[in-house]
């Protein structure tokens, strides 16, 4: 997958020709390359060594000619490019690592200490953790006690390391607020911390610690006079820091993660991943939120100077890019692809050129005609667009029209007739219960003294087959003694061994089958009912009983 | 590197082991967080097919090291529904940084999602520990406790998270709580500040507006449910109530324009349909009412307020035996209000059953406390059948209720109803000779707003209907009370499973759905808006 990162404009050259330069992951994301594009034709193409996580251009000197520089930050480093030729390698400073983890290993070192002691040792320092294990020793803590001996005997030799890496990075203006004034570097680093770059010597002028990882940066003012900088980080917060704020001076909790921020004015635009935009001061109170129709991707700044307008733009899921002043929607453009970075500024010669590349891989340049103004869409809060389509309300038809007239002529009659017929089949369902109650002839006997659940079952194609009753008692706790079973079937059809024999002994819950063969001794396909009941010694009258439609013996067609 | 293997090689003499070691040594350890910020971007972007990717990548190169990577793949995980992994991940990156509160605010959460809240409650008071200052752990601990049913200490943990740092969520859950203990006042007040410091919100705008309108604030309920719908004019919510207040000041077509915005966005909504339904009805287009309406009991058929319009509707087009069976469906649904069994004698009045009319409207009289209706028609139907002095027993209890509500000027239909009542005194000497007319019991008629031209709308005369002399049909006597008493059926001594069904009601047996609090309210507010005309009609019915 192709995939275009921070396009960047600027004058390259000198030569007044502001140039595009766009990182490109490359079709694998394996060969990363630096374009540089004049128009729409690319002027020239370098190899990176990885894919930057931000890039810059800002003016490093005040000498003639003022050719800003470019700089691409990838993982520990900043590269620096001058007239597009590799300038400067600033890298950040080796963390100091922990002193009780060095001395550990020094000690491992003059072999003081076995590597199963070190393990737990480290195990400690890791759950106190003021300040966080080396790769080396996260690595060696993972092992199994059969590596660990020849991992020691590796790397105890090296020194421990602890590297942090670029997340963000912009430029703020160092003593100027002039659009060609020198500017430093600001940089957002994987251990919670901005750096602020002298922009000649390239050494740390500031630093600065943050509760999270900083994603993005917004900055304004000079760094020698009065500057605010916005830091939307990795926790959903976003920390305002001043020039002398070693820590944030206010806190916005988003309780989103935050997709963007882009400063307008004086207001902080930020764009989190719950579809919303918001308007902060830069004092961290919210001014307004507006809802997106979809998931924001990127956000950049509008700035259109020939008539002072600033607004954000917001490139959408849907493949929309919003232009919004404040809360209002100045306009919509429609890509064919999700775009997925935003550059608004001089191109070429053109002074308003918007830069969007897709998810794709594509580059889309739109050039704003010299004449346009943005007007805020002010009538459109009218109704919702549904508000003028029809309900839908259920048609009824001519038959319903007629049954209801015949009710309002024969409302009473039919009520009665309805009541009766109710009345009756009520008065036959509970005849057929109590008939079925008296005669036993339900499967499952519910008397208190010999609760039972029988089912049965026929297997077999016949002419013999097998039928097997399961017989459960349903009482918690008392067995039931002194059951029999009895067959009744027609002679003619059916021979049973035995028609009538005794069940032992039921414990509760347990589930009994009781099998026994049938033989149907028909041979013209006919079958009938076989009924079983279930009686208790010494009464005529059934528990339960059961009726089992025997199948067509198929056996018997085939003999 | 060289002068490395050159150090390694003094101190180890040569030997096969160490020859291997030494190859690889060659290769640096990589800095575990190098592709942190592209995951990142691709999760925040939604883009989760390609950060899965980097974060495969990034977890072979590291052997499974990078806690960020296994972090956003436990987020991704729980997004996806798997929630049980993802929490086995959070565990993990616990595992490896144990003394970031992040990762076992995470653990927390995932736990929370699978329903274990006090293993949630205590790995957040682990974690809260590590952050004291952290509102997010504030908050979720007072969830999670509102859902054990502690409210106290609910509260108390979602205030704490309001004083670090205030959130619309917070206040949310607050009010809740609120709610559930029943304290409407309590909770009104928490959404007061809710909308002061946030005030576009429009769940926060629209909840407080249907908490007001609950209250019978009927002003300020207007002013919130409007700002709500300045914001969002496609709040479901907030349309259906603002609807509904519209249909009890009887402007219907208002109303009628506002639900077809919610009919496009919840085509099944149950309490729309059967508003609008009742939109029509209050139209007079009974026909469109009667669809609307079927609708609305198609998809809820349990909601026995929609079988209540639906009985009304029908008692309307005169279609008694089918409101008949609508009404006892209510009643078999809600067995404890008057006013349904009201309907119920109303419709059997006019089935020409007096004998169970006279039972249920005696349960209406029972169970009503505050409807006048009830003993006007009850008064009715008595003295059409000649009982006197029955009669005049419950048209003193109107009266009774008459003043009662004039004394409490908060409830509106108290001005339909006198205008009602005194229609009736209008035509009550004309129509039948009472012999109650002294002076004394009508000593109110002043007060009473005299019978205008409008209200003669109210009451269709149908005297010939009432006054005719009814056919006693015993035979149909039992069926009805039974039907009557359903409300109390679990007392009828039946050891029988009961035959097949009765009547359309099947699920008779099954409970009433249970709404909560704040979904209940839309649906109860409809219901006022419809018995307005509920009363009028079917008043007239009987009355006449």
């Amino acid at each position: 997958m192709a995939f275009l990162c921070f396009p960047a404009l600027a004058d390259l050259h000198g030569d007044g020709e502001y140039k595009l330069v766009v990182g490109d992951l490359g079709p694998s994301g394996q060969h990363p390359r630096l374009k540089v594009l004049k128009g729409p034709t690319v002027l020239t193409e370098s190899p990176l060594p990885a894919l930057p996580a931000a890039a810059a251009t800002f003016l490093m000197e005040q000498h003639e000619p003022r050719t800003p520089a470019l700089a691409l930050a990838s993982g520990p480093c900043v590269y620096v490019y001058k007239n597009l030729k590799p300038y400067f390698k600033f890298t950040l400073p080796q963390l100091p690592p922990n002193p009780l983890e060095q001395d550990l290993w020094n000690q491992v070192k003059e072999d003081r200490i076995d590597p199963l002691t070190l393990k737990e040792m480290l195990e400690g320092i890791r759950e106190k953790a003021e300040v966080p294990l080396s790769v080396q020793s996260l690595r060696f803590l993972q092992l199994e006690l059969s590596e660990m001996e020849a991992f020691v005997s590796q790397h105890k030799s090296k020194s421990i390391k602890r590297q942090t890496v670029i997340t963000t990075m912009t430029t703020l203006k160092k003593n100027l607020a002039d659009e060609d004034a020198v500017s430093c570097l600001v940089l957002g680093t994987e251990n919670k911390e901005l750096l602020v770059l002298d922009p000649e010597a390239f050494t740390i002028l500031a630093k600065m610690s943050l509760p999270s990882v900083p994603v993005f940066l917004e900055v304004s003012g000079q760094f020698d006079v009065e500057f605010r900088l916005a830091a939307a980080c990795r926790n959903g917060n976003i920390y305002i820091l001043r020039r002398d704020s070693k820590r944030p001076k206010y806190c916005i909790e988003l309780s989103a993660q935050p997709v963007g921020l882009v400063r307008v004015h004086k207001v902080l635009v930020v764009g989190s991943n719950q579809d919303t935009l918001h308007g902060f001061t830069h004092k961290g109170k919210k001014l307004w939120t507006v809802q997106m129709p979809a998931a924001i991707l990127t956000m950049n700044l509008l700035e259109q100077r020939s008539r002072s307008l600033q607004a954000v733009m917001a490139g959408l899921a849907n493949g929309e890019v919003h232009i919004y002043h404040d809360k209002a929607l100045l306009n919509v453009i429609r890509t064919p692809d999700v775009v997925t970075s935003l550059c608004f500024g001089r191109y070429g010669r053109e002074d308003n050129t918007l830069i969007m590349t897709t998810r794709g891989g594509g580059l889309i340049i739109k050039i704003l005609k010299r004449t346009a103004v943005f007007v805020e869409a002010r009538g459109e809060a009218g109704p919702p667009p549904a508000q003028a389509m029809k309900l839908n309300v259920p048609r009824k038809t001519r038959l319903y029209v007629d049954q209801t007239l015949r009710e309002r002529e024969a409302g009473t009659a039919m009520h009665r007739t309805f009541q009766t017929d109710l009345y009756l089949l009520r008065l036959r369902a509970a005849r057929a219960y109590v008939q079925a109650l008296e005669s036993s002839l339900n499967p499952v006997s519910v008397t208190a003294r010999e609760p039972l659940k029988l089912h049965a079952v026929v297997q077999g194609l016949g002419p013999t087959f097998k039928l097997t009753l399961h017989l459960q008692n349903t009482s918690t706790a008392r067995p039931i003694l002194g059951l029999l079973v009895c067959f009744l079937y027609n002679e003619v059809l059916y021979a049973l061994p035995r028609a009538f024999f005794k069940v032992p002994l039921l414990v509760p819950g347990l589930n009994y089958p009781l099998e026994t063969f049938v033989e149907s001794l028909s041979d013209k396909g006919i079958s009938d009912i076989i009924k079983v009941l279930v009686l208790r010694e010494g009464q005529s009258a059934p528990l339960l009983s059961a009726h089992i439609n025997m199948p067509v013996s198929e056996g018997l067609e085939a003999t | 590197m060289a002068e490395e293997r050159l150090a390694t090689r003094t101190q180890f003499p040569a030997s096969a082991e160490s020859q291997k070691p030494r190859l690889k040594k060659a290769q640096e350890f990589p800095i575990l967080e190098k592709q942190n910020w592209l995951i990142h971007l691709h999760y925040i972007r939604k883009d989760y097919e390609a950060c899965k990717a980097v974060i495969k990548e990034q977890l072979q190169e590291t052997q499974g090291l990078c806690e960020y990577a296994i972090y956003v793949q436990a987020l991704i995980f729980r997004l996806e529904g798997n929630i049980q992994e993802s929490l086995e991940l959070f565990q993990t990156c616990a595992v490896l940084s144990p003394q970031c509160a992040d990762n076992l605010k995470q653990v927390a959460r995932s736990l929370f999602l699978l329903g274990k809240h006090k293993a949630a409650i205590e790995v957040y008071n682990e974690a809260a520990k590590l952050n004291q200052k952290d509102w997010e752990i504030c908050h979720n601990l007072g969830v999670c406790y509102i859902y054990l049913k502690q409210f106290d200490k609910a509260h108390d943990q979602l205030h704490n998270a309001l004083h670090l740092n205030r959130h619309d969520l917070t206040y949310i859950m607050l009010g809740k709580i609120h709610l559930l203990q029943g304290d409407l006042d309590k909770a009104i007040e928490i959404y007061k500040k809710a909308v002061e410091f946030s005030p576009e919100n429009t769940e926060l705008l629209t909840t407080l507006g249907l908490l007001y309108l609950q209250l019978g604030i009927y002003q300020k309920a207007f002013e919130h449910l409007g700002n709500a719908l300045t914001y969002d004019p496609t709040n479901y919510k907030a349309i259906l109530a603002a609807g509904s207040m519209m249909q009890t000041h009887g402007d219907f077509d208002v109303a009628l324009t506002k639900y077809r915005v919610v009919a496009c966005a919840v085509p099944e909504s149950p309490p729309l349909w059967n508003n609008i339904g009742m939109c029509f009805f209050g139209k007079k287009k009974y026909v469109a009412a009667i669809s609307c309406l079927k609708r609305a009991n198609y998809l809820a058929p349990f909601d026995w307020k929609i079988l209540y319009n639906l009985g009304l509707v029908h008692l309307t087009m005169q279609q008694y035996a089918s409101a008949f069976h609508f009404v006892s469906a209510a009643i078999n649904l809600q067995p404890k209000m008057g006013e349904l069994f009201m309907l119920l004698a109303v419709a059997l009045t006019n089935l020409e059953d007096p004998e169970n009319a006279r039972r249920a409207y005696a349960e209406a009289a029972r169970l009503d406390r505050c409807n006048p209706l009830v003993n006007l028609n009850y008064a009715v139907l008595l003295y059409n059948q000649g009982e006197r002095k029955g009669a005049l027993a419950q048209f003193q209890e109107m009266e009774k209720k008459i003043r009662l509500l004039k004394d409490s000027p908060s409830l509106e239909f108290d001005a339909e109803v006198c205008l009602f009542i005194s229609a009736q005194e209008a035509r009550w000497p004309r129509s039948w000779e009472l012999p109650c007319r002294s002076g004394r019991r009508w000593s109110g008629r002043n007060q009473l707003k005299t019978p205008s031209q409008s209200t003669g709308a109210l009451q269709p005369a149908k005297l010939p209907v009432c006054s005719s002399p009814w056919a006693l049909t015993r035979l149909w006597d039992r069926p009805c009370r039974r039907q009557l008493r359903t409300g109390n059926s679990h007392q009828v001594p039946e050891q029988q499973p009961s035959p097949p069904s009765r009547r359309l009601c099947p699920w008779s047996q099954s409970p009433p759905q249970e709404h909560s609090q704040l979904k209940h309210q839309p649906r109860s507010e409809k219901h006022r808006s419809r018995t307005a005309p509920g009363q009028g009609s079917s008043g007239g019915d009987v009355a006449g």
